[in-house]
């Protein structure tokens, strides 16, 4: 990968114009330089990117890779990074002349003054490039960059070239070239390549990044967002080999053995843990709990004052009371009697007195003494002279006074009622005390034996719980079914055998009844209000809702699951059992350690570059990049069977994604089978996989000969398209 | 520009001074740019391969046959070998933990664990 920032370079001037240009307009570098230099120039991502910037709003473009930090000023949401080439063709030729710009101007054209690019051309394509792209590439060169004359050559024949005059192969060989998108086989005879003897397979270091990225994006979902297309990039550059024998390999990751966990890679995420909370050292403790002492003693003061408070008042208050209460009984007149009355405010003695024994209760409860059940006398006493017209018989009451009757027995009843209600609960509170109580003598005697008994108990239950809800849904269901046949198909069947039960039959009736067309006679329904209550009881909803009467079995089945819950140390409750079935993850609640941070490499190391050689793992029923070179020679039937002997054993594996560790070994046992046994087989890395296509390319334009391969406008204007289709190189100019 | 924005340069500027044609000129703003290029399959079509004479090589006649070998299976989770598939969601399985896991994956994974075996039922 380039720099982040490329240079400009500042000798474009020291070069004639007879110095042609090298362009290696790959799927994902573009590397240009000068004729008969080692190194490209510059070389970065052959992809351009068109965002608006922020502050002033123009659509920008930005070509290549940059700092990611500056894209902050750009609003990237809109549009994405865009590539000039569909598959390994170039289509798209405004994004094309994006980067061209860029690579030129880095190159150093911006300081020419002669307004165009005054150099020959040498371009790569793809080996069978149609005629519409490189007519297209060749009027973007020649008309908008003013180039004086073009040349095309295939890649992975200049990387052949070089590698032979290296002496890494011989003059017949195949050139293999794995790319971004694709992988091509191409022969080689006599230094030229034979196009109607290559074979391409769409498979390239693309898909295995993009394999890579989306297995690991679907197995750790939640660091997708980390795994980036770089990020894949990198963990494939660094991490992924290609398996000798894939089935092999992937017996080593099943059993689990102690090879697989050394070849396991493990990228730890950043992860920052919570802070740890320190223990509080021993001071700490005792002085919180002075703290915690103090407070306390502070608020039982302030209660306990608070009560004395109260009980000076309440004291005063009887005071009060009994004053009153004894000028009362001093008072002989009944005026002076009734005019004490008025100024204390109650109306009788009686109220007085009620008063009395109220805040004498209340005297005796803040202190703490219990109450004496005078009270209960009192009121029992009183009850027949607070409704003393009750017992009167009717007739002998006047109106006033009958209503006055109707309202005491009113109260009477509610008060009587409430009684009874009470006696009742205090009633069953003993009796459930009493069970608690031989229960809890039970399970001390015998505390395996009462498990045992409370589990079974709790499968009995849940087990008809669950049966009979499956019979509600089931017959619920058959009769939803029928239901909206609406008229149709009201005929109730019973599907799967079930019975329905009473309810369910009830609504069959009311729909069959409701919805069969009575034919003459006019149609009264919904003339009175009741009738709409038909819908009501047809509906199965109400159904489940009318249950106000507690189940009793799901009371009991509560009960035993709390007192399992208390006892049993195995036990799951049924709704927790459930809830751990549908959740896909783990429980939150527990702490998130570092390992949950960490992406583990295990089986797809090998399995993403396997894309290479099983297309069909991603979908692509195409020959795998070991078959292909079979199918080569297939496609060479006039070829004596010598020669291929001898071009197999100069196989040469180039392109960027021929850079994975057990590549060749893999290729040559795949090469092997389709070749007859024992013959010979000789494959090998080039020298510089990623290099050696704009090397070899450099080479070839510096040589004396390059001229005659070059084509210029007014040619491509005579000669037309037909000549272009047929345009090809002649690759040995140096040898 | 902000400043650094300027100093990385790697904004595009509109003039080129070895061009004859700028990109201003040549493509009007605002028009919509996309839909003008063909893409490869178009090309292709264009092009006109069948009128052609066979042996002569192109860019459809060196694609490669499918394979010779028969597509082994492998499990759509795991990797491994797998003799099974899910009939709901058709994703292949090697062994009943994985099946569980299987079951469990949410609708937007199960799609997308199928589209990258070219399997994804798209409903457009």
């Amino acid at each position: 990968m380039g720099e982040i920032r490329i240079a400009r370079q500042t000798d474009y001037d020291l070069f004639s114009p007879t110095t042609p240009i090298v362009i290696d307009n790959g799927g994902s570098t573009f590397r240009i330089g000068w004729a008969g230099e080692s190194d490209p120039r510059i070389m970065f991502r052959n992809v351009a990117f068109r965002p608006r910037h922020r502050s002033t709003g123009e659509t920008v473009t930005v070509v290549g890779e940059h700092d990611p930090a500056l894209f902050k000023y750009f609003d990237c949401t809109r549009s994405s990074w865009r590539s000039p080439f569909d598959n390994n063709v170039v289509y798209q030729f405004e994004i094309m002349e994006y980067v061209l710009d860029y690579g030129f101007d880095r190159l150093g054209a911006s300081s020419s003054m002669a307004g165009k690019v005054d150099h020959p051309i040498l371009m790569t394509e793809c080996i069978c490039n149609p005629v519409y792209s490189r007519a297209k590439m060749a009027e973007l060169l020649f008309e908008t960059y003013g180039v004086p004359s073009v040349a095309f050559g295939v890649d992975a024949a200049f990387s052949y070239k070089y590698n032979q005059n290296l002496g890494i192969c011989a003059e017949d060989g195949f050139a293999l070239s794995i790319g971004f998108m694709t992988t091509h086989s191409i022969p080689i005879l006599k230094g030229e390549p034979l196009p109607e003897g290559s074979c391409r397979t769409n498979v390239g270091g693309y898909h295995v990044t993009n394999y890579l990225k989306e297995v690991l994006s679907l197995k750790y979902p939640y660091h997708a967002p980390s795994i980036t297309w770089e990020k894949a990039e990198e963990l494939k550059r660094e991490h992924c080999y290609v398996a000798p024998d894939y089935p092999s390999e992937l017996q080593i990751f099943k059993k689990e053995t102690k090879e697989a966990e050394e070849k396991k890679w493990v990228w730890q995420l950043p992860w920052v843990p919570p802070p740890q909370e320190e223990l509080p050292s021993e001071e700490e403790l005792a002085r919180k709990a002075a703290i915690k002492e103090k407070q306390g003693q502070r608020l039982r003061e302030m209660a306990a004052a608070k009560r004395s408070q109260k009980i000076t008042d309440l004291e005063n208050e009887l005071h009060v009371l009994e004053t009153l209460l004894s000028q009362l009984d001093e008072a002989e007149l009944p005026e002076v009697a009734s005019s004490i009355l008025a100024r204390s405010g109650y109306l009788s003695r009686q109220e007085i007195e009620s008063a009395h024994s109220r805040v004498s209760q209340s005297l005796r409860k803040a202190r703490g003494e219990p109450a004496v059940t005078v009270e209960e006398n009192t009121d029992t006493a009183t009850s027949a002279d607070k409704y003393p017209l009750v017992s009167i018989p009717d007739e002998m009451l006047t109106p006033d006074q009958l209503k006055e009757k109707k309202r005491q027995i009113f109260l009477k009843t509610t008060s009587e009622g409430r009684l009874r209600a009470k006696q009742k609960r205090a009633e069953e509170e003993m009796m459930r005390e009493r069970q608690n109580q031989l229960e809890e003598g039970r399970r001390l005697e015998n505390p395996e034996l009462y498990l045992e008994e409370l589990r079974a108990k709790y499968k009995e239950l849940s087990e008809k719980i669950d049966q009979r809800k499956r019979l509600k849904t089931n017959g619920n269901g058959n009769g939803n079914g029928n239901g909206t046949g609406n008229g149709n198909n009201v005929s109730g069947g019973t599907g799967r055998g079930e019975r329905l039960n009473a309810a369910q039959r009830e609504r069959m009736r009311l729909l069959t009844t409701a919805l069969f067309d009575k034919g003459k006679g006019e149609d009264t329904f919904g003339l009175k209000d009741e009738d709409w209550q038909l819908y009501k009881l047809m509906s199965k909803d109400t159904d489940d809702d009318d249950d106000d009467v507690v189940d009793p079995d799901e009371a009991e089945l509560e009960r035993v699951a709390a007192k399992l819950q208390e006892f049993d140390p195995s036990f799951v409750g049924r709704a927790e059992a459930e809830l751990m079935q549908s959740t896909q993850e783990p429980p939150r609640p527990r702490a998130l350690t570092a390992e949950d941070y960490q992406v583990v490499l295990g089986v797809e190391r090998f399995r993403c570059p396997e894309v290479l050689f099983q297309p069909g793992m991603i979908g692509e029923y195409q020959a795998g990049i070991d078959e292909i070179v079979s199918h080569s020679l297939r496609r060479l039937p006039n070829l004596d069977s010598s020669i291929k002997d001898r071009m197999c054993q100069s196989i040469i594996v180039t392109g960027g994604g021929s850079l994975l560790p057990g590549l060749e070994q893999r290729l040559e046992t795949g090469i092997r089978a389709t070749r007859p046994y024992l013959s010979p087989l000789k494959i090998v890395r080039a020298v510089d996989s990623v290099m050696d296509a704009w090397r070899g390319a450099s080479v070839y334009a510096a040589s004396e000969l390059f001229s005659t391969q070059t084509f210029s406008l007014e040619d491509y204007n005579e000669k037309g398209e037909d000549w272009l289709k047929r345009y090809n190189i002649v690759y040995s100019l140096y040898d | 520009m902000e400043a650094d924005v300027v100093r990385s340069e790697m904004v595009l500027p509109p003039v080129m001074p070895f061009k004859r044609v700028q990109m201003g000129d040549k493509y009007q703003k605002g028009q919509s740019r996309g839909r003008y290029w063909k893409h490869l399959k178009q090309l292709l079509q264009a092009e006109n391969f069948i009128s052609l004479p066979l042996d002569e090589p192109n860019y459809l006649n060196i694609e490669s046959p499918p394979s010779m070998y028969p597509s082994k299976k492998y499990c759509d989770i795991t990797g491994f070998e797998a003799p099974y598939v899910d009939p709901r969601t058709k994703l292949r399985y090697a062994d009943p933990e994985v099946f569980k896991r299987v079951r469990n994956l949410p609708n937007d994974h199960v799609q997308r664990y199928l589209a990258l075996r070219n399997a994804a039922v798209i409903i457009r």
